[in-house]
């Protein structure tokens, strides 16, 4: 509960303002015609509206695909109603400042997944496929309405991995629903065990995206450890639960099973992506290590795992190309959450090339993906 | 306890599966080749100083007999220094290293006095360890953070008295304090006065190790960088870094994960400006004067990344030593990404500069 109520309080905490602080400062300046960022992004006052920022590279106009944007739909709140999860159903509901907001990023299509995974901790079957439900046909009317601007990912319930299997089968299938979105574990268990298998084996044969978003590590650190300055249960709690939970994926084995994963850890992946050597070496160095992994931890790194761009900075992004390959970036904003994000970051990038740039802002997700149009507005 | 423990057996499980463990080893030990290996940059003989080595002290076990600490006296036999080290050193051609005792278990005495004598005899014998090898090896200090005013005690006499080059802190993390609680600015203060190097290395507790076990050492491979993450983040945080603007602290693993991923630790400031309201600068200008971090990033691209984060001069070659890792001096000389400047500068010249060494 406690983290639910964390997560919630962060989106307040977005919601009171921007702040320009030391290497945040080029980045939030460029964002300038987007306006009203603070109120807009808190669900509550408009953005004023301004026209739709075009992105091109070398004169060409590309299209701009975010592939890490939060939000909820109205349809949960009835289904929840009268349970122990009556509380948690809304906060971010989708509407006109939605759009606004992405015309101002320079956005065309945003991929939106609803996270928090409270619903994971629903014991009832029937209630957690009905949530789940009502999250998915939601996301489908909301792109069905807007269709050259979204698209989405499946909510899954986790905690029962075959009906996880049926609910992305069906979301994928029968809603046009282009995913998964899980977190970094369901309540406290590693995806890596077998029994997570059924999930993981459905997402290989449909070979769709798998979004992971951490909820601060809170199946790793106990809460205490973060209550200090920095906001460092989001700071730190969030990318360490993405390099527990790839840690695991890789040396449980489970790209081996399942090959055609392809796993894309919020945060520029956590911190293994960055700071690779560790995993890179621990089934040689360590005695205790246990590996079960197949191939070097490195090919996964090249091949299953993909990672969005926030590590924030024109040198870290540099750094997480050179060690994933271009193949595995992707661009992404924690819409509607206030990260120093820009596209500029991708487009004015200081060592890539425009190719890079162009694969990194859409051409790695139009494939996965399965978006055929690109942007012309 | 069970982190020390921990700790101290995964110590034992290393020294003993050396060549058996790995697909690969990177044994530095068994790597010994005839004679004492001397590395040149350009033409140019460089010193090669190892940051990050380990050692035990044997004299620690009588002063724990029959106490609850009794265990942790036990010198593990690849710590103790003497001339299989030496060997090690020679083969890599590793001309000076920087001892320093870790582990941190001693942060755990609750007796006063106990603390201080367990203090006194690892740095007497530390200290004796660079007498017999005053041109291989100079040491840092041990000291109990459970007791700040004692810490401070400990580390002005290693430094003065038994002439060690600064001192050596893990996390703790006792009792959920962070080393930034103002408790420990007596430590800090004295830290700052002497002008001594601390070289932090993660003592296993960051309060996570029931989920770190399983495949892949998760409590070493993630476990350490985390308790290194999240001991600077308080300092920085906090402000114990801008109000103790002299201290310097060189952290093992690379620093953990902050000089690799840098960026989110002040988007966390643009996000929540409150979050950020003890610290005064940028997070990047702690790393490019106070904050240190060895070479353990093996990576072409990582040690590329690391320098271009916190400047060259912050970052010093490391070898973990007994530990098998690969830490080769090669794994600097040969990077394609970094000037022959930077390998000198990385290989010893930092901290020859650092620690007034002498440069041959």
């Amino acid at each position: 509960m406690k983290n639910r109520r964390e997560f919630f309080k962060t989106v307040a905490g977005a919601a009171a303002g921007a702040y320009i602080a030391g290497r945040g400062v080029p980045a939030l300046a460029q964002r300038g015609q987007g306006g009203g960022r603070g109120g807009a992004r808190g669900g509550g006052a408009a953005a004023p509206r301004g026209p739709r920022k075009q992105i091109s590279i070398g004169g060409k106009r590309v299209t701009v695909i975010d592939v890490h944007s939060h939000c909820t739909v109205d349809g949960v709140a009835e289904v929840v109603k009268g349970t122990p999860f009556e509380r948690q159903a809304g906060g971010r509901a989708l509407g006109t400042d939605r759009i606004d907001l992405i015309d101002s990023e320079g956005i065309d299509i945003q991929v939106l997944t609803i996270n928090g995974y409270w619903w994971w901790e629903i014991p009832d079957r029937a209630l957690a496929d009905r949530v789940v439900r009502a999250q998915n046909e939601g996301l489908a009317k909301w792109v069905s309405d807007h269709k050259d601007r979204f698209v989405a990912l499946s909510s899954i319930s986790l905690q029962f991995p075959d009906l996880a299997a049926q609910q992305l089968d069906y979301g994928v299938k029968q809603l046009g629903l282009r995913g998964a979105t899980i977190g970094g574990h369901v309540n406290g268990e590693s995806l890596s065990d077998p029994k997570f298998d059924p999930f993981w084996a459905k997402a290989n044969e449909l070979g769709v995206i798998v979004f992971m978003h951490p909820g601060g590590a809170d199946n790793i650190v106990k809460d205490t450890a973060w209550k200090a300055r920095g906001d460092i249960g989001n700071i730190i709690g969030n990318p360490l639960e993405t390099t527990y939970f790839l840690s695991r994926l890789i040396f449980d084995g489970t790209f081996d099973k399942f090959p055609n994963l392809k796993v894309c850890g919020a945060h520029g992946g956590g911190y293994l992506p960055s700071y690779f050597q560790r995993t890179e070496v621990a089934c040689d160095v360590r005695g205790n290590a246990m590996c079960a992994n197949k191939k070097h931890p490195r090919e996964y790194l090249k091949s299953n795992i993909m990672a969005d761009t926030m590590v924030l900075t024109d040198e870290g992004l540099r750094h997480l190309v050179a060690e994933m390959g271009v193949s595995q970036v992707v661009y992404g904003t924690d819409n509607p959450l206030n990260w120093p994000v820009p596209v500029e970051m991708i487009v004015n990038h200081s060592t890539l090339t425009n190719d890079e740039k162009i694969q990194i802002l859409s051409g790695n997700l139009m494939k996965l993906l399965k978006i055929t149009t690109p942007a012309t507005a | 306890m069970s982190n020390r423990r921990e700790f101290l057996k995964s110590i034992a499980v290393a020294a003993a599966s050396v060549g058996v463990a790995g697909r690969f080893t990177y044994d530095v030990l068994a790597q010994a080749v005839a004679g004492r290996r001397q590395i040149s940059i350009g033409g140019k003989r460089i010193k090669v100083i190892d940051a990050h080595a380990h050692l035990s002290v044997p004299a620690v076990g009588a002063v724990v007999k029959g106490t609850p600490f009794e265990r942790n006296g036990n010198a593990a036999p690849n710590q103790v220094i003497g001339p299989e080290r030496i060997k090690a050193m020679d083969a890599l051609g590793i001309d000076m290293a920087v001892l320093t005792q870790q582990g941190a278990w001693w942060y755990g005495v609750p007796d006063r006095e106990l603390a201080r004598a367990v203090v006194k005899t690892m740095n007497e014998g530390t200290a004796a360890v660079v007498k017999q090898y005053p041109d291989r090896f100079v040491g840092m200090a041990a000291f109990p953070m459970q007791f700040p005013d004692l810490a401070a005690e400990a580390l002005e006499d290693g430094v003065k008295r038994l002439g060690l080059k600064g001192g050596g802190i893990s996390a703790g993390f006792l009792a959920d304090k962070e080393f930034s609680a103002p408790e420990f600015d007596v430590f800090w203060a004295k830290a700052q006065e002497l002008g001594a190097l601390l070289f932090m290395h993660p003592g296993g507790d960051t309060g996570a190790e029931a989920h770190l076990r399983g495949k892949g050492n998760l409590g070493n491979t993630v476990g350490n960088p985390l308790e290194t993450t999240i001991f600077l983040s308080h300092l920085i945080y906090d402000g114990t870094l801008d109000k103790f603007p002299g201290v310097k602290i060189c952290c093992a693993h690379a620093g953990g994960f902050l000089p690799s991923y840098m960026g989110r630790t002040d988007g966390a400031c643009v996000r929540q400006p409150d979050a950020c309201s003890g610290k005064k600068r940028p997070v990047d200008d702690y790393f490019k004067t106070q904050i240190m971090a060895d070479s353990m990033i093996f990576r072409e691209d990582g040690l590329r990344h690391m320098i271009a984060e916190m400047g060259v001069g912050q970052v010093v070659y490391g070898t973990d030593m007994p530990f098998p890792w690969p830490v080769n001096p090669d794994t600097i000389l040969n990077n394609t990404l970094i000037t022959d400047a930077q390998k000198e500068a990385i290989l010893g010249g930092n901290l020859i500069k650092l620690l007034k060494l002498s440069a041959t």
